[in-house]
């Protein structure tokens, strides 16, 4: 019984719950066969390429901060990848070392931007990610002439990066579950994740305390826009091409999967494993609905409802939960 | 500013405390925009097409970023004015057009679902812990699916078309003088009550304590639920219009409309030096970073500038607006400011 | 997984007794609120209760949006296969990512036929039955070619969402159509903050048009965009000068064709190409029923003033 509550205090708790009640729910008024749905590969995958990207997020949320140019991230990316070594020709390593260095060189302005102005991230990142757009879009038309580029990728890199397991189940989704397992690692773990929940809570303590907060925060900056750029190099090589749209939506859908596993939009709170739940948990609400009965035009209706109902049941279990009565947050 | 006093202390400290204003950040970002493009575009973007193109734009997006703004001053976000836009110009072309109803009730009809999805919006958000910005992606989700369930089963499509009579149609989708769209005066009515309800009536103070310190705001007696259940509704009510707007402009409703409101608003309010954190800003500052936002956004297309790297430019003049902004409010105040998550 | 399969399977067999075997098709399209393809969905819809009087269903997946249009799409092919499917039907619009997973509709012997994108040499390298549909690049040239021959020969193609792939197709289509009859043709791509807001696209054309004077054709490439350049093109106080040709149209779209604001629209038929892509697959699944002709073309059309009142039933039925 001790350790049972002591299960329902940790910020995952709630998370692993909804994601249960979830599929109860598709199971019930979907008509979801089970069976089918997790032979699927589908929500998986999507899980997956959006996981890579939800965990740094979630860090930068934890820190009190926020990245939406994630969204320019993924096919800036993809498109790095493809002009370098499908366009260009060259060797597909120099390709990924491309898109990795973008991912860098972003983050790094993202960070530094923020550390060294008080403009709230959200809107510095707002600025790169129509920026990056821009540049994405420009740099293909002008050096290739057309908006997507094919790239074949040699077969190692293709069994790396871009390989269907069993022929379904994407190979991305190894590299979630071992990055998964080091940012739990670093968060729980380390004295790092100590100063990154420091941070969230409160900032000017924290750097009172010799945490060297701005380090820390261009650090946590590079690492969630180069793992935007990482999936989008993974699915260049996987899909042979890249295309300048693209990634729009993981913006909202990694703050969604980061809250509902639990992180407290304001910082300070949240963990690894319920960031990977929320995840899970919302790539079943997304994909889940292609398995039941109901009319894909009601589809959006229903992600909105069970996507409220999954956070309002974490909130309410975690105030239960926890003895305090928590603070109300601010968006 | 008036000079004419002698005394140059006096005048000193004028400045000074004009400098102070938050507002006059914004007001030096949007004069650096407009020369920037006043020189690449010339005499076109200087006349009147000029002015018209990006007063229009700045109407219908002013109109919401005004209430979108209260709510950040409130400490709150509200995603959902992208879905409630269309759902509101469809309720207006389905009612009106399909059903045959007079337009009035269409109208009325159409704010009422914007009333109704705010109304859900605040009540949520009060009575729940869950943050704004999550409960109102989950409604714009939601009404994204019931604008588009509803339509096709009501319209059997995507596209609703209407024929506004000729008075519906000046008093809300007239374009006067061929170029002016008459949402501008519209807009100049929303900004007139909101700064009336922010920095003249009792609500502006008590909106400004709920951005500041809710628990202690609502231990100085203010009715904070209702207060932000009225702000949701007012966002809510301002899509509406907006949509209802659109629908008469343009004559036909789709679906597939309104995403591009919900950063754009943010973004103007944001660039008028409101803090996102709640609790500081004003209606002049929403007011000159609509039109900094619109005048880059057009801008472009004056300008000569390749269009392939309008985004580009759009990104980084709104950082530029936003920073320079920030300093001049960092060197005029004496205090640091709170970082913002 | 194999032996859930089986048992539903046999549910499926038990419960139709008398069909030889129902045909469960999935059809893979775009998104749902889409106004071209919620018209392919319907078509594909009413082919279904042919279907679904015989037993068989007929399953709409579609993505979310068209972010990553090449990616979602192929994820969804394989969701047809995961969900069991008897025959599937889907557009190859990125051919480089979606060629592996049709094939592995194929490898799997489910029959397949391609639709909307790609033609027939993408039916023939990937062994599907047939193909259905027009092409995104056709439709733009139809379009380029209707506005120049009627002497418009100065043309901007209007791109609200640049980089996804089929609209490219349609404003280099649109490019080559009007170079083909002797004019010449740009492309003004807007920035993502414009997009799905009509007075955003409005006001950008009207200013393009005044910055480049001598521009007298406009092609858009969906059924918003072209209500927005019609507005912009009447402030810019061009009516008349400026012709407007669009993909896809509606009501309202129609109605300006009559009364003469807008030039033409390029029609896709995309009822045509949703119901009789699920009639091919549902008769043979069912009944070993084949179609000889291969490649089966629904469009491009184009609808000017002449053929409007025609299509004009069409759209109030929603089948247009």
């Amino acid at each position: 019984m001790n350790e049972f509550s002591h299960f329902l205090r940790r910020p995952e708790a709630a998370t692993i719950i909804s994601l249960a009640a979830v599929i109860v729910f598709y199971v019930i008024f979907g008509g979801v066969d089970l069976g089918k749905l997790f032979g699927a590969a589908s929500w998986v995958n999507f899980a997956a390429n959006l996981g890579i990207v939800a965990i740094p997020v979630g860090l930068l949320m934890i820190s009190g901060e926020l990245d939406i140019s994630i969204g320019a991230m993924i096919p800036a990316g993809s498109m790095t990848t493809a002009i370098l070594s499908g366009y260009y020709g060259y060797p597909i390593a120099i390709g990924m070392l491309g898109a990795l260095s973008v991912g860098i060189l972003v983050g790094f302005v993202n960070g530094i931007l923020t550390v060294r102005t008080t403009v709230p991230s959200l809107i510095i990142t707002l600025g790169s990610l129509v920026a990056m757009q821009g540049i994405i879009l420009s740099a293909s038309v002008l050096l290739t002439g057309n908006a997507s580029v094919p790239l074949t990728a040699p077969d190692w890199a293709k069994f790396a990066f871009g390989q269907l397991i069993g022929g379904s189940h994407q190979v991305i989704i190894i590299w979630w579950l071992i990055l998964t397992a080091i940012f739990a690692f670093v968060l729980h773990r380390t004295s790092y994740g100590n100063w990154i929940f420091a941070m969230g809570g409160d900032r000017d303590s924290a750097r009172n305390l010799g945490i060297p907060t701005s380090k820390v925060t261009i650090i946590l900056f590079i690492l969630s826009a180069s793992a935007a750029s990482f999936v989008g190099m993974c699915q260049a090589i996987l899909f042979n091409s890249a295309q300048v749209s693209g990634g729009m939506n993981f913006i909202f859908n990694a703050i969604v999967s980061v809250v509902v596993g639990g992180v407290l939009l304001t910082g300070g709170f949240g963990s690894v494993i319920g960031i990977f739940f929320g995840t899970l948990t919302f790539a079943i609400v997304n994909q889940g609905i292609y398995f039941t009965q109901i009319d894909r035009n009601w589809s959006n209706l229903i992600i909105g409802a069970v996507l409220l109902i999954a956070v309002g049941m974490n909130e309410t279990f975690r105030e239960k939960a926890l003895s305090y009565v928590p603070k109300k947050m601010k968006a | 500013m008036s000079t004419t006093t002698k005394d140059k202390r006096s005048a000193a400290r004028m400045l000074g405390r004009l400098v102070r204003r938050a507002e006059t950040g914004s007001f030096l970002g949007m004069v650096v925009v407009y020369i920037f493009f006043a020189a690449l575009g010339g005499r076109v973007f200087l006349g009147a097409p000029g002015f018209s193109s990006w007063l229009n734009t700045a109407a219908e997006v002013g109109i919401v970023a005004l209430a979108v703004g209260l709510l950040i001053i409130a400490g709150e976000l509200d995603l959902s004015v992208g879905s409630v836009i269309p759902a509101s110009s469809l309720t207006v072309a389905i009612v009106s057009s399909h059903y045959g109803a007079p337009e009035i009730i269409g109208i009325l009809a159409g704010l009422v679902v914007g009333l109704m999805v705010g109304f859900v919006n605040g009540f949520l958000v009060t009575r729940t812990s869950i943050p704004s910005l999550i409960v109102t992606i989950g409604t714009m989700f939601g009404v994204m699916g019931l604008t588009l369930g509803f339509t096709v089963l009501i319209a059997g499509s995507t596209g609703v078309f209407i024929v506004p009579d000729p008075v519906t149609k000046a008093l809300l989708g007239q374009f006067v003088g061929g170029m002016f769209q008459v949402t501008m005066f519209w807009w100049a009515a929303f900004i007139v009550i909101v700064f009336y309800l922010l920095h003249v009536s009792p609500y502006g103070n008590w909106i400004y304590a709920l951005g500041g310190d809710r628990e202690s705001a609502r231990n100085a007696g203010i009715p904070t639920r209702k207060l932000t259940i009225g702000l949701f509704m007012l966002s809510g009510f301002a899509a509406a219009f907006v949509g209802v707007g659109q629908v008469l402009t343009y004559q036909s409703a789709q679906v597939l409309t309104g995403q591009a409101f919900i950063f754009n608003s943010i973004m103007c309010v944001v660039i008028g030096g409101v803090l996102l954190t709640g609790g500081a800003g004003s209606v002049i500052g929403i007011v000159l970073g609509t039109l900094t936002f619109s005048i880059v956004n057009q801008g472009i297309f004056f300008s000569g500038l390749d269009p392939n790297i309008g985004s580009v430019i759009i990104g980084a003049l709104l950082l530029i607006a936003v920073l320079s902004n920030d300093s001049f409010r960092k060197t005029a105040l004496s205090f640091a400011a709170k970082k913002a998550p | 997984m194999n032996l859930t399969k089986i048992l539903l399977g046999a549910g499926t067999a038990a419960l139709v007794a008398g069909t030889a075997m129902a045909a469960d098709v999935f059809v893979i399209g775009g998104k749902p609120d889409d106004p071209f393809w919620s018209i392919v969905k319907r078509g594909a819809e009413d082919a279904g209760i042919v279907a679904e009087s015989q037993g068989g269903s007929v399953t709409w997946l579609g993505p979310q949006n068209y972010d990553n249009l090449g990616v979602d799409a192929a994820e969804l092919i394989r969701q047809a296969i995961d969900q069991g499917a008897d025959a599937v039907v889907g557009p190859n619009w990125v051919p480089e990512a979606m060629d592996p997973a049709f094939q592995a509709v194929v490898d799997a012997g489910i029959p397949l036929v391609i639709y909307n994108a790609g033609g027939i040499e993408a039916a023939d390298r990937l062994g599907a039955m047939n193909y259905v549909g027009s092409n995104d690049y056709k439709g733009g040239v139809a379009a380029g070619e209707y506005l120049g021959n009627a002497g418009n020969l100065k043309g901007v193609c209007i791109n609200t969402l640049p980089g996804a792939a089929n609209i490219e197709a349609f404003c280099n289509g649109f490019i080559e159509g009007i170079t083909n009859v002797g004019g010449e043709g740009s492309v003004l791509p807007l920035p993502a903050t414009s997009f799905g807001s009509a007075t955003a696209v409005a006001q950008a054309v009207r200013a393009h048009l005044l910055q480049n004077p001598d521009i007298d054709a406009v092609f858009t490439i969906g059924n918003v965009d072209s209500n927005s350049a019609v507005s912009g093109i009447a402030q810019a106080g061009k009516t008349g000068q400026v012709k407007v040709c669009g993909m896809n149209f509606d009501e309202s779209i129609l109605n300006n064709i009559k009364n003469g604001s807008q030039a033409c629209a390029i029609d896709q038929q995309g009822y045509h190409q949703g119901y009789l892509a699920v009639s091919i697959l549902n008769g043979f699944v069912n009944y070993g029923l084949t179609v000889p002709t291969r490649e089966i073309l629904t469009g491009p059309g184009v609808i000017d003033a002449s053929t409007v009142d025609a299509t004009l039933a069409g759209v109030k039925a929603g089948t247009r």
